[in-house]
């Protein structure tokens, strides 16, 4: 199977042969508009055009912001920020996962948050009268997490 | 009933097929079926000594059936026909098989067994010729008078054509004034002249020169012998059949008296009423008394009913030196009675507005291809000045957006074919006026195909018209300046523009005309997806619709530009022409009939039929029975597979003669295989058949091929006495399921074919014996492959026993 069909028969792939390369999306896009590393339309065309490695190994398809600008103009009803969250599946699958993304998971795995509780946070919460944040069910969440495969980006990022 | 005389005649096509059948054995086969009275065999028999064998046996030994195997049926069928006919027999009791393609072709490696299917094909032809029925050519009559409905290019040409030859044409406008798209349009490509230009009409005088083309309003169009224009005008009820329509038409009132005004323009000057110009993209006010531009059809004023005040006023009538002004018209009702009718209603521009990040409804900047024509047009309401409708100061920056709502699979997923040539058309216009302009296309994709399209594209880069590959997400606006601009990539330098623009023209995608759908309701036609008339066959007939005498010309049928229009109009005349010219319509009688005895309240097969010919006619109170129309039905038998009752057959194709003709095609094997019918439709399914024949493609002979006219006629009952019959595997063979012949007929088939599986498997017999396919003529291989498929599939499962079978 080649790349292209891999892309359309993995969920929220499935759109993307449809782009007959308009560009609505890469002008709808708030990205693109400030780095010349993401362009929605140029991922679509690389990837129909079968840039594996390219695209999988790439940062552009991490920098998509998910605004879904793009999704909404799109005249082909092309799901772009589907296509780019499938293409970022596979790279996964594929043991491609930026840092920041395995530290996220890890964070969410062994402490329930994304973002650590820091004293500034606490401070704010109190000055606004919110009682302070509860440790989170770390269990229940791991055990929801692994259900959904989750915890596999934890692990690729101790195999790398 | 008297007893059948049965003539065979079985040509060998010059010996050829005498290495294969056994002619001799065939010839003393059919001698001893019963009720078969003269066998002759020859080389031919569709033409010289072989026809007048035909007719001498007619004469002679008083055959009343023939018989014919010849080796070129479906051309020898015509002639024979004719010769039968001028014999004195009537001729549809003939039957033709064809021994060449159906059988020696592909059983020529077996030939002992394809002598054995011969004679099988033999037994059933003879057997369902006995049972045939003589028929007669029926004749209906057609008013010579045909109905246009819309008044722009197409009907204008459609109304013209007809009148000229002959035909009296109503031509019908729903809006004041005649010219439609067209005549807003200004200018047309490819020729950059004048839109309403039009060919003069043959009749006049004057005209007569055969110059290209003339100006409508001095064309003499209006005056043309046979045409009667009705302008204000809207059809509101149609009834009858082909060939005979009575059509109701309501005139509103135009309040001034056409034969009175001389267009003085005195009555404009005195109007108090202003309101925008909807006609000129309201560009500027119009009066309530008013003309769209000053060389319109007719060439008289109008009143805007919904803001004069009338009486209140007055003024109008007061300086009006004709009289001509009359308050008290009143709508009136007029009724046609017309032979034919022509659809001409055309298309208009989608919407804009939906698309809300472009601003059609909030920014006047943003203004559409149309109301951009009516800018640039020299009656327009700017005097071809190009102007920025917010200020009304010159626009000098101009960006056009192509593809608003076309190819936009939100809106229209198709191309609307046009709008490109239009934006070119413009561009270059513009920049031909005003060198200086700054002028911008923003495309998916140019497409130039028509001749001398591609010639604007590369006019427009000579003249520095910047083009831009990329649609735009967005149009803004500059709040303190009013500037827009136009937010776009550039694919081609993968760069993102911000273009400035004083007016951004939208090239909108082209949809059917308002009203569309209520006229497709009110004439009983269908609308393809896009919404669109849809034409009987898009390759063939395209001007034709599925209904005898009504017809489609010009855009109502997808948008076209001016040259296609022009075709189309004139091939929707000379469709129309067919019938209206001779007064007649001819077809035969292999038509459906009812039994009244059995049919009776279930109101299936008008809802089946695909050509309307079906209605429901009370008989006691309470109670209606089904009656076909003998000039509408076109002969398929859907109603027949579909009536619960077997209330409906279809002449020539009645449950006996099929029978008799799948027993007699069952009567003999002579093969080690299992029997397979093959139930071909008269159409691709039988062409398929033949291709795989002419190709000398090989299947086994046990497969035996029988005609319908149409796979939509079989019943559940028909598939399941088939087995009974004697055939171990059944396969019905019909059109594409998106392409039969008569419409809906293999749709219908496929869901009997499901339901006999179904109740095959209830009674224990494995589905699989059955089965349907669907090819077309080229697919010749895919039904010999077919045919041994399911005979191996056969073979395979073991014979079929069935419990009293016989």
């Amino acid at each position: 199977m080649g790349f292209s069909d891999a892309v359309t028969s993995h969920l929220g792939g499935e759109t993307m042969t449809l782009c007959y390369q308009c560009g609505t999306c890469a002008s709808s896009c708030p990205v693109a508009k400030i780095t010349p590393s993401f362009n929605p339309r140029e991922v679509i065309k690389l990837s129909l055009l079968g840039a594996k490695d390219e695209i999988l190994s790439g940062d552009a398809i991490w920098l998509c912001c998910s605004c879904y600008n793009c999704q909404e103009r799109c005249p082909q009803r092309v799901q772009i920020a589907d296509v780019i969250y499938a293409l970022r599946n596979i790279a996964i699958e594929k043991g491609h996962i930026p840092n920041i993304y395995s530290e996220f998971a890890s964070a969410l795995l062994n402490d329930g948050r994304i973002v650590n509780v820091s004293q500034f946070v606490e401070n704010k919460r109190e000055s606004i009268g919110l009682p302070p944040l509860q440790p989170v069910g770390v269990e229940a969440l791991r055990k929801i997490l692994s259900a959904t495969k989750f915890n596999k980006l934890q692990k690729q990022e101790k195999s790398q | 009933m008297d007893k059948a005389r049965v003539g065979v005649f079985l040509s060998d096509g010059g010996n050829e097929f005498s290495k294969i059948l056994d002619f001799a054995a065939l010839t003393n086969y059919v001698k001893n079926v019963s009720d078969v009275v003269f066998v002759a065999k020859g080389n031919n028999f569709w033409e010289g000594k072989g026809l007048q064998t035909i007719v001498d046996a007619i004469k002679e030994r008083k055959i009343d059936r023939v018989v014919v195997a010849e080796t070129l049926p479906k051309l020898s069928e015509v002639k024979i026909a004719r010769a039968v006919e001028d014999a004195g027999l009537n001729p549809y009791l003939m039957e033709f098989l064809d021994l060449k393609d159906h059988c020696a072709w592909p059983h020529q490696d077996t030939p002992a067994e394809a002598t054995e299917k011969a004679k099988a094909m033999l037994r059933g032809a003879i057997e369902r010729a006995k049972l045939l029925e003589p028929l007669e050519k029926l004749e209906f009559s057609a008013l010579k008078s045909a109905l246009i409905i819309g008044g722009g290019l197409a009907g204008m040409q459609t109304a013209l054509n007809l009148a000229d030859m002959g035909i009296e044409a109503h031509l019908v406008e729903k809006e004041p004034f005649i010219g439609g798209l067209a005549a807003r349009a200004g200018r047309f490509f490819p020729t950059d002249d004048c839109a309403i230009c039009i060919q003069p009409p043959a009749s006049d005088v004057k005209t007569i020169t055969h110059t290209s083309r003339k100006c409508v309003y001095r064309s003499g169009f209006t005056e043309t012998p046979n045409l009667n224009i009705l302008t204000n005008s809207k059809v509101v009820a149609v009834e009858g059949v082909p060939g005979n329509y009575k059509v109701t038409i309501e005139k509103k009132p135009r309040y001034v008296n056409e034969l009175k005004c001389t267009g003085c323009d005195q009555c404009t000057a005195v109007c108090p009423v202003e309101v925008p110009d909807d006609y000129n993209a309201k560009l500027q006010t119009r009066k309530a008394i008013y003309m769209n531009i000053p060389n319109v059809h007719p060439p008289v004023y109008v009143i805007d009913d919904s803001v004069c005040k009338f009486y209140d006023c007055n003024k109008c009538v007061e300086v009006c030196p004709t009289n001509a002004i009359e308050f008290d018209q009143k709508p009136e009702l007029i009724t046609l009675n017309v032979g034919g009718i022509i659809v001409a209603t055309g298309f208009k521009e989608f919407d804009a507005s939906v698309i809300k990040e472009y601003h059609y409804d909030d920014y006047p900047d943003v203004i559409t291809n149309l109301e951009f024509a009516r800018m640039i047009d020299g009656f327009g309401p700017t005097g071809g000045v190009i102007i920025r409708p917010s200020n009304g100061k010159p626009a000098k920056k101009i960006v056009f957006i192509q593809c608003v709502g076309s190819r936009d699979r939100r809106y229209k997923p198709y191309c609307s074919s046009i709008c490109c040539m239009i934006s070119l058309k413009h561009a270059t216009t513009i920049k031909t006026a005003y060198p200086d302009a700054d002028i911008s296309i923003c495309y998916i994709d140019i497409r130039t195909t028509g001749r001398e399209h591609e010639y604007y594209y590369e006019k427009a880069r000579d003249m520095g018209i910047k083009f831009v590959k990329g649609r735009p997400t967005e149009v803004t606006r500059n709040p303190e300046t009013g500037k827009l601009s136009v937010d776009v990539e550039d694919a081609l330098l993968n760069r993102f523009l911000e273009l400035d623009a004083d007016l951004v023209v939208l090239a909108p995608a082209m949809v059917p005309a308002e009203g569309t759908e209520e006229l497709a309701e009110l004439l009983g036609l269908e609308l393809e997806e896009d919404g669109f008339f849809k034409e009987y066959n898009a390759k063939l007939r395209p001007t034709e619709t599925k209904l005898r005498g009504i017809y489609l010309a010009g855009g109502a049928t997808f948008p076209k530009d001016a040259p296609t229009t022009s075709l189309h109009s004139h091939s929707a005349s000379l469709k129309a022409l067919k019938y209206l010219n001779t007064g007649k319509i001819v077809k035969d009688q292999r038509t459906a009939v009812v039994n009244e005895e059995y049919c009776g309240d279930c109101e299936f097969c008008p809802v089946t039929c695909p050509y309307g010919a079906i209605s429901l006619v009370p008989t006691t109170e309470d109670h209606f029975v089904a009656q076909i129309s003998d000039l509408q039905c076109e002969g398929c038998g859907v109603c027949v597979g579909t009536c619960p009752l077997n209330a409906i057959e279809l002449r020539h194709s009645r449950p006996n003669q099929m029978l008799a003709q799948m027993k007699g095609l069952l009567s003999v094997n002579g093969t080690s295989k299992p029997l397979v019918l093959a139930i071909c439709c008269s159409e691709c399914g039988h062409t398929a058949v033949d291709s795989s024949g002419m190709a000398k493609m090989r299947y086994p002979a046990n497969v035996r091929v029988m005609k319908v006219p149409c796979t939509g006629i079989l019943q559940v009952h028909q598939l399941l006495e088939a087995f009974q019959a004697g055939a171990q595997g059944v396969m019905v063979v019909g059109c594409k399921s998106d392409g039969c012949h008569y419409e809906v007929g293999s749709q219908k088939a496929a869901k009997k074919v499901d339901l006999a599986r179904t109740l095959l498997k209830e009674y224990g017999i494995a589905p699989d014996r059955l089965e349907m396919f669907n090819m077309v003529y080229i697919e010749g291989d895919r039904f010999a492959e077919a045919a041994q498929m399911i005979t191996e599939k056969v073979e395979k499962l073991g014979p079929l026993q069935l419990m009293g079978g016989s």
